[in-house]
């Protein structure tokens, strides 16, 4: 287009920081409620059954509980149209902030779904309105105990069995998570052993704090970036210079949403964040894991959404928006294309003896489990109605066995399983790669 | 505000309470635009509000009970099905009830027969992804793959592959109406208490009533179920490939295969398109705007600008692709013969090959029509025509004149013509003509130039399909017809005494000029001082 046919409009200013829903304004005003953020996208649709990828709309059949709806609450609310009521916090928080609606929007919009959702609840707290009560409990664990759970600073390590070899020092050090040290030390060991098996060398922080997810998740933003701060700090102070995690929750953390917070590049953090995921597709790869071990049964995977459509590196942005809506400087935009999925599969397909089967939602297109984000300990019922729903579709494809990357996807599906009483085992993919190596 | 108190709890009667709200914020999820189709214009800022209530039904009789409801208490009511539609299918009065149809998701397929049998709340492509299974396929409409089916079909319900499976009027089956007074008609083989197989009934075809060429926009009644034909297609699967935004089916090529051609003019366009046609080929036969293509191409709305200014007047003037789909719906012989029919026809009227990817990224399941966003963040569809190819294919260039003057704000396209494609095997013609800006700009030219181009319909004797409520009923309606405009307004009187089903439509964009100053210049045709409705 040459300058002169472009018509004279006027340049806004415009950054991708969540802490002003301003910036995210013509995300909201250009919403055409194709529900993109809704639909399984339609080229990958399955059918008439699990044709959707959004818990909250899904639990809640308003279309405010969709992001298009809320898109139009949040014009509203951030032109003084709306005020904050139960009903509207309940609108806002009752969501796994999952990234479906993002990556479906950007299939075709490009829109910023998933940062206007993160600022809607900035916003919320700076009100005064958010969070919700259970999550300000939340961050009292976290800032007295240094996990959400409000357990013993002093329990973290004691999923560490004498089996485990943890080095001194090493370039590597393995973030275990509050999930993985309080709830599901069956994954933070079987991860630990993974690591040993492949030759990986690897430490332990002096004192692990929490990642400060549901803090970020839930609108605390300002007590999330000093958790952050800290958290960096110690992986520098270490030593280390790639950081592991066997959980979704805390990679997105540690990869996005700290750079998010400190306006800095995921490149820019001084260390490399990768989940085990990636450590263990790369060590099959060069022969330094070897999965042996058959394993007999018929399982299917569960994309994580921190593993997947939310993990795509942060750069910091900020510019102009002009015309027609484009923007300068160049703006790369996070699709979620980067997510784990190839190498989660790579691995799943290395593991003899057993038979891997897709569901029909899978990779950017997966129902999330509901869990995350602060979500199952605001909304249990929405928690419990998205596992069920996952778990419809696990049994759609006579699958024994699901396999996860994230604990908290784990101990999800575990309690609707628990529950209803279903024959499907719920098993971490550490767990599932260590029960097909020779130790 | 809500409802009135009584009317909201016989409601609730119906529903339950999960299934109803007035609350403010969830009302204000039911807001039209400021994004979407025909959005961030006067229409929209000037006819639409935010629902009172919402109610959500699961059944027939649902619907029934809350119209009648609605009726009793003189409460005025929309249907809504996926709020996809832009304004025109959300809210205008004060106080009104919006019966959002989402739970209506009831499927049934009959293999056997060819139809499928959906509720309203039943979108395109789980529909197309079930024919598939089945060795059957459907029309996606130019709405796209997200439209509810049910609303597509009484309205527009075309696209590229109109070309082999026809207009949709040939292809509802059974259908269920509840009239705007709680009443409910069965039509087709549905009427005599038969499967919905036969679309035909008992004396008059009510569906013209129901869909006319475009639709009523839901002022008379809620279609909340209804029998769809299917047509047999080819029995290799499509697959899925990619990660989003970059995915596409990728096509099995001896049985599916989309072919571009790049032919000498535009009359050569439009005979291959009528040969293509004669010699009964082909699943679709199409033109796209150019500009598509670099929607297609570029990665980002930066990068189409990018691609799309290297374009000129010249550049759209020489631009005559024809892009056919072939299929082999009999055998991979029949697929060949289809092909080898379709290169002497381009060879003798001089169209070369070009380069076309193994894919389909869109009409087949994916209808892509949230793309159409991207350039401008706003759109609409001008006009529709459907007539002979020789006649639907010459208003291009007329509505791309008219388009000058209100370029800004409408994107510069250096006058493209627009889109026009081959329907029914060529016996019809289809040319639509969409127009895109940026809602942030003054968007006066916008409405403006959109009632010009009827009034250019009328001064040059077009045909259009855009009437009834698309545009004033008094400017229209003594011009087509003669005079189709009395009867309209005799048929929703009749059927809607008490204008409870989405007021003001049919007389909305009548309603519109009159409300809004900008448009008052325009208005240069005859009306009565007061229009014929009950004030709301």
């Amino acid at each position: 287009m040459r300058k002169d046919e472009m018509y004279d409009t006027p340049k806004k200013k415009v950054a991708l920081d969540v802490n002003d829903l301003n910036n995210f304004v013509y995300d909201m005003d250009h919403c055409i409620k194709c529900k993109g953020c809704y639909w399984v996208e339609h080229t990958y649709m399955p059918g008439v059954n699990f044709s959707t990828r959004c818990p909250s709309n899904l639990w809640n059949d308003f279309d405010s509980y969709g992001a298009f709806g809320k898109m139009r609450i949040g014009l509203a609310l951030n032109e003084g149209k709306l005020q904050w009521t139960d009903k509207l916090l309940e609108i806002i928080y009752a969501d796994p902030l999952c990234g479906a609606c993002d990556v479906g929007c950007k299939r075709n919009l490009d829109l910023e779904i998933e940062l206007t959702l993160e600022a809607l609840r900035v916003k919320a707290v700076k009100d005064g309105a958010g969070p919700m009560p259970v999550h300000k409990k939340i961050a009292k664990n976290i800032a007295s105990k240094h996990n959400q759970f409000g357990s013993p600073s002093d329990n973290r390590k004691k999923w560490l069995a004498k089996d485990i070899n943890v080095a001194e020092k090493a370039d590597m050090l393995y973030f275990a998570g509050c999930s993985a040290s309080y709830a599901n030390p069956d994954i933070a060991k079987a991860t630990a052993k993974v690591l040993n098996a492949s030759g990986n060398k690897f430490m332990l922080m002096q004192e692990e704090w929490c990642c400060g997810n549901t803090l970020y998740s839930v609108g605390m933003i300002d007590d999330a970036r000093e958790l952050a701060k800290r958290n960096i700090d110690a992986v520098k102070a270490s030593g280390a210079k790639t950081l592991v995690t066997s959980c979704a929750e805390c990679y997105r953390m540690w990869k996005v949403d700290y750079p998010k917070m400190l306006n800095i590049a995921t490149a820019d953090l001084g260390f490399k964040v990768l989940h085990l995921i990636e450590v263990a597709d790369e060590a099959i790869k060069n022969g330094k894991l070897k999965l042996t071990k058959p394993v007999d049964v018929r399982f299917t995977y569960h994309d994580s959404c921190g593993v997947s459509r939310l993990s795509d590196p942060w750069t910091p942005w900020n510019g102009e928006r002009g015309w027609m809506g484009t923007v300068s400087p160049a703006l790369k935009r996070r699709r979620g294309t980067t997510g784990l999925y190839t190498q989660s599969r790579n691995i799943l397909n290395a593991i003899p003896g057993a038979k891997f089967v897709e569901m029909p939602r899978i990779r950017e297109n997966a129902f999330c489990c509901g869990a995350g984000r602060g979500t199952k300990e605001a909304f249990p019922d929405l928690a419990k109605f998205a596992a069920n729903h996952r778990l419809d579709e696990v049994k759609s494809v006579s699958a024994e066995v699901l396999v996860s990357a994230c604990p908290w996807c784990k101990s999800n599906f575990n309690d609707a399983v628990k529950e209803n009483g279903d024959n499907v085992k719920i098993m971490d993919i550490s767990e599932i790669i260590l029960a097909s190596v020779e130790i | 505000m809500s409802i009135q108190k009584q009317a909201y709890k016989a409601l609730e009667m119906v529903v339950g309470s999960k299934y109803i709200s007035d609350d403010p914020a969830i009302c204000e999820g039911y807001r039209s635009g400021p994004g979407g189709y025909e959005s961030g214009l006067g229409y929209e800022r000037v006819m639409t509000t935010i629902p009172g209530t919402v109610v959500l039904p699961r059944t027939t009789e649902e619907v029934q009970k809350i119209v009648k409801i609605c009726n009793r208490y003189k409460v005025a009511y929309v249907p809504y099905s996926t709020g996809f539609y832009g304004p025109r299918s959300h809210c205008h009065v004060e106080n009104e009830l919006l019966i959002d149809l989402k739970r209506m998701n009831d499927f049934e397929i009959d293999e056997k027969h060819f139809y499928i049998v959906v509720g309203s709340g039943v979108v395109y492509s789980p529909i197309q992804q079930e024919a598939l299974n089945k060795g059957a396929y459907v029309v996606i409409g130019g709405g796209g793959a997200q439209a509810s089916a049910i609303a597509n079909l009484i309205g527009d319900g075309w696209s590229p592959l109109s070309h082999r499976i026809g207009l949709p009027h040939r292809r509802i089956l059974g259908t269920e109406l509840v009239l705007p007074d709680g009443e409910v008609v069965r039509m087709g083989s549905l009427a005599e208490g038969s499967d919905p197989f036969w679309g035909d009934g008992p004396g008059p075809d009510l569906r013209g009533l129901l869909r006319g060429f475009t639709g009523l926009r839901g002022c008379l009644g809620i279609v909340t179920k209804m029998a769809i034909k299917t047509l047999p297609f080819q029995p290799e699967p499509l697959v899925p490939t990619g990660i989003a935004p970059n995915t596409a089916l990728a096509l099995p090529p001896k049985r599916v295969k989309w072919v571009n051609f790049q032919m000498p003019s535009k009359a050569a366009q439009v005979k291959a398109m009528f040969e293509v046609g004669k010699a009964e080929i082909a699943g679709a036969v199409t033109k796209v705007p150019l500009f598509w293509r670099a929607i297609a191409k570029a990665e980002c709305k930066e990068e189409f600008w990018e691609i799309w200014g290297k374009e000129t007047e010249e550049t759209i003037k020489n631009f005559f692709i024809v892009r056919v789909l072939l299929v082999g719906y009999t055998s991979e012989e029949q697929m060949q013969y289809d092909e080898n029919v379709l290169n002497d026809i381009m060879t003798e009227l001089g169209g070369i090959p070009r380069p076309t990817k193994p894919s389909d990224e869109s009409w087949i399941k994916n209808a892509d029509s949230a793309g159409m966003w991207l350039m401008c963040g706003s759109y609409v569809s001008v006009d529709y025509i459907i007539e002979s190819l020789s006649q639907a294919t010459q208003h291009g260039e007329h509505y791309a004149d008219l388009k000058r003057k209100y370029t800004p704000p409408l994107m510069p396209d250096n006058g493209d013509p627009g889109w026009f494609q081959s329907f029914e095997l060529g016996h019809q013609g289809y040319s639509e003509f969409l127009v895109y800006w940026d809602q942030d700009e003054d968007t006066t030219g916008v409405d403006q130039f959109y009632l010009e181009t009827a009034k250019m319909n009328i001064r040059e004797r077009f045909y259009t399909s855009l009437l009834g409520p698309h545009q004033p009923l008094y400017l229209t309606g003594p011009k087509y017809g003669p005079n189709y405009h009395e009867w309209l307004l005799k048929v929703k009187d009749a059927f809607d005494p008490l204008w409870v089903c989405h007021p003001p439509v049919p007389l909305a964009h009548d309603d519109f000029v009159n409300r809004a100053e900008w448009m008052h210049p325009l208005k240069d045709w005859e009306s009565p001082k007061k229009l014929p409705m009950p004030k709301w």
